[in-house]
């Protein structure tokens, strides 16, 4: 038998190191060495700073959270019925949970409501729309909301009760008018090139990995509906280069996250469907007039 | 003279070991009158005895005697929390600095720190006969290597996979196989299980980091470790084996515990009833198994294991059964009626393995 020598194991564990770092980066380079997959150019609301409390003290590093939401009827009226990084969207119906890989069942005993409501995620590709119909309802209806509760309010002068619900409806207005992000979950599959097909604007619908796991509406009567959570992404903070982390410097020594618009990235995906930030601005304080609007009108 | 290849670290502390012990026992016979060498014969055992631990002392600077070897557990020890400490130092620095870098500049020193770390690993393992500065420089190489995937990973946004964990599980057995260390074979046999369960897991159509929620999936890597020691002999690695048997047994026994109190967890498309009644038994069987097999084998390890687990098995059903319902001074009772009845069966178990009295003499 041939002798294990130390020569034959420094060579196999430098081929080790070498390899396996060839791999990963020679994965990265082909993931960006096509034209973007997609290209969105998203605000602070979409790409948020990390919470200062949260915040590592000592990682010097910076990466940006991809904040999206989902159409979730069954959320509260104080979040426009629009849950954040997570949730269990209208239009994910039994016919699409199917689609996904998920064995539907009967849903009309017990045991099959539990044997639907057991199956573990599955990885998806998730469709994310920036400043679209979705959205266009999420603002609609805070501000519906906020007049309703307004004039209310003003119905019943005194009222603290009422007072107190009229500025939390405007508060959420705020919210929904300046910080709450404009990227929601619209449909998910498991083909990229048919979902692109579906949906060709590159720079408004973006693909990308996710997970997606059984839930149930009406959970317990016997009219339960299959439908899922669409419960993470697989890339949900991206990380900053060292070269683009200046115009962000000063917005991450100030305040919280989420307080507006202070800067628009342009974020592309390749076709590993792995995303990175090629581009960050600046954006000047509006001083006067609306603040610039990177996909839908408001 | 044959020509027998050089012993390992372990080898050949239980050589000294040994001398030790056939220097007392000789001692002992000679002051009961049963041996007498005369002095030709006892200087050649005395020349052969220094000869082999001089040789021992300078390959791998073994414990001459026990307060050397008190001395080197507490040596054993340090050296293991110097190494931990030393490999998270590792994780802080490049955290706190990486951010200073540009992209080409953190990559190369990834890389960089790898190999440096690897190959000083290699270079102090022909210097080092103590072998406690070989193993921190060890686990340090190995945990730049994760930090190098991991980092990777962050700076380019890959998307996280179980696939990372296969050239760790390789890097990790590749130390703990040149420099004979267990800590980095336990580090490599958790990066297999990891990573058999995840692709498991996959085949169903799981995402992978949600594979460990269906504890059968640990089954197939409990086989497979239990299986290896049995397929490549570690006879130079004295302590190799032990390990593999040790985590095939905690894949089996863990998931079996989980599930006979979960059965909602299973794969098994069955009433979770059922299901835990099915586990609990089988908890019970395989844990008897084990102690028999570790038995007949002269395998401490898995008898340890198998009466660890028969008597958690055990202990958790009487909790489920009786802890409401009993007096707590009954329920203790039984708790310890049933330590000695273990007692008694291991006690017969022992008798039956035992070679019969003369067995061995010339």
């Amino acid at each position: 038998m041939t002798k294990w020598t130390r020569g034959r194991t420094l060579a196999i564990g430098i081929a080790l190191i070498v390899l396996t770092n060839a791999v990963a980066l020679g994965g990265a380079w082909w993931n960006r060495s096509a034209t973007p997959e997609s290209a969105l150019t998203l605000s602070e609301r979409e790409l948020g700073l990390p919470w200062r409390s949260l915040r590592f003290a000592e990682d010097s590093g910076l990466s940006l959270n991809l904040n999206w939401r989902v159409g979730d009827r069954e959320a509260g009226e104080f979040v426009s019925g629009y849950t954040f990084n997570g949730g269990t969207p209208e239009w994910l119906d039994a016919a699409h949970m199917a689609a996904l890989g998920f064995a539907p069942g009967d849903l009309s005993s017990d045991r099959g409501r539990q044997r639907y409501a057991r199956q573990l995620p599955r990885e998806v590709i998730l469709v994310m729309e920036l400043g679209g119909p979705m959205w266009q309802r999420a603002l609609a209806r805070a501000r519906e909301d906020a007049g309703r509760h307004a004039a209310a309010a003003a119905a019943n002068v005194g009222s603290k009760q009422f007072a107190d619900r009229a500025k939390r409806a405007g508060d959420e207005l705020a919210r929904e008018e300046n910080s709450n992000s404009r990227l929601f979950v619209i449909d998910a599959g498991l083909d990229a090139r048919q979902l692109r097909e579906k949906y060709p604007d590159r720079s408004r619908f973006l693909l990308i990995h996710g997970t997606v796991r059984p839930a149930l509406r009406d959970r317990g009567s016997d009219a339960a509906q299959a439908t899922g959570y669409v419960s993470r992404i697989r890339t949900g903070r991206i990380h900053v280069p060292h070269a683009l982390r200046g115009p962000l410097e000063s917005a991450r020594g100030v305040g919280e996250p989420g307080s507006g618009d202070r800067f628009s990235a342009e974020l592309l995906v390749g076709r590993r469907l792995e995303p990175w930030i090629a581009d960050v601005k600046q954006v000047p304080k509006a001083a006067d007039g609306p603040r610039a609007n990177h996909a839908g009108e408001f | 003279m044959t020509d027998r290849p050089a012993p390992s670290r372990v080898e050949a502390q239980q050589r000294v070991d040994d001398i030790r012990t056939f220097q007392d026992e000789l001692a002992r016979l000679e002051d009961e009158g049963i041996l007498r060498l005369d002095p030709a014969q006892r200087a050649a055992i005395q020349a052969h005895h220094a000869s082999l631990r001089e040789q021992f002392s300078t390959l791998f600077d073994v414990d001459r005697d026990s307060r050397a070897k008190q001395l080197s557990l507490g040596m054993r020890v340090a050296s293991f929390l110097g190494a931990l400490a030393l490999a998270t130092s590792v994780f802080f620095l490049f955290y706190q600095f990486w951010g200073h870098f540009g992209e080409t500049a953190q990559v190369a020193i990834l890389i960089a720190s790898s190999l440096a770390s690897f190959g000083l690993t290699i270079w102090l393992q022909a210097r080092d006969a103590t072998g406690y500065f070989t193993k921190l420089a060890a686990l340090v190489a190995f945990a730049c290597f994760v930090l190098n995937i991991t980092m990777l990973g962050q700076i380019f946004n890959i998307t996280p996979s179980d696939k990372a964990l296969l050239p760790w599980a390789a890097m990790a057995f590749l130390l703990a196989y040149t420099c004979d260390l267990r800590l980095l074979l336990a580090a490599g046999i958790c990066c297999v299980i990891a990573w058999v369960q995840a692709r498991v897991g996959t085949w169903h159509g799981i995402y992978w980091l949600h594979a460990g929620e269906r504890p059968e999936n640990f089954f197939p890597v409990a086989a497979l470790l239990f299986i290896f020691p049995l397929l490549v002999a570690h006879r130079r690695f004295p302590g190799f084996a032990p390990l593999y048997r040790v985590f095939g047994l905690l894949c089996l026994f863990i998931p079996m515990l989980i599930l006979s109190h979960w059965g909602r967890v299973s794969h098994l498309d069955l009433d979770p009833d059922l299901i835990e009644g099915g586990y609990q038994v089988a908890g019970f069987v395989a844990a008897a198994l084990a102690i028999w097999l570790g038995a007949r084998r002269g395998w401490p390890e898995a008898v340890n294991t198998g009466i660890v687990f028969f008597v958690i098995f055990l202990y958790t059903k009487f909790y489920q059964w009786w802890w409401e319902i009993m007096p707590k001074y009954l329920f203790f009772l039984v708790v310890g009626l049933a330590a000695v009845l273990i007692l008694l069966i291991l006690k017969r178990l022992r008798r039956t393995f035992q070679p019969p009295a003369g067995e061995g003499a010339p």
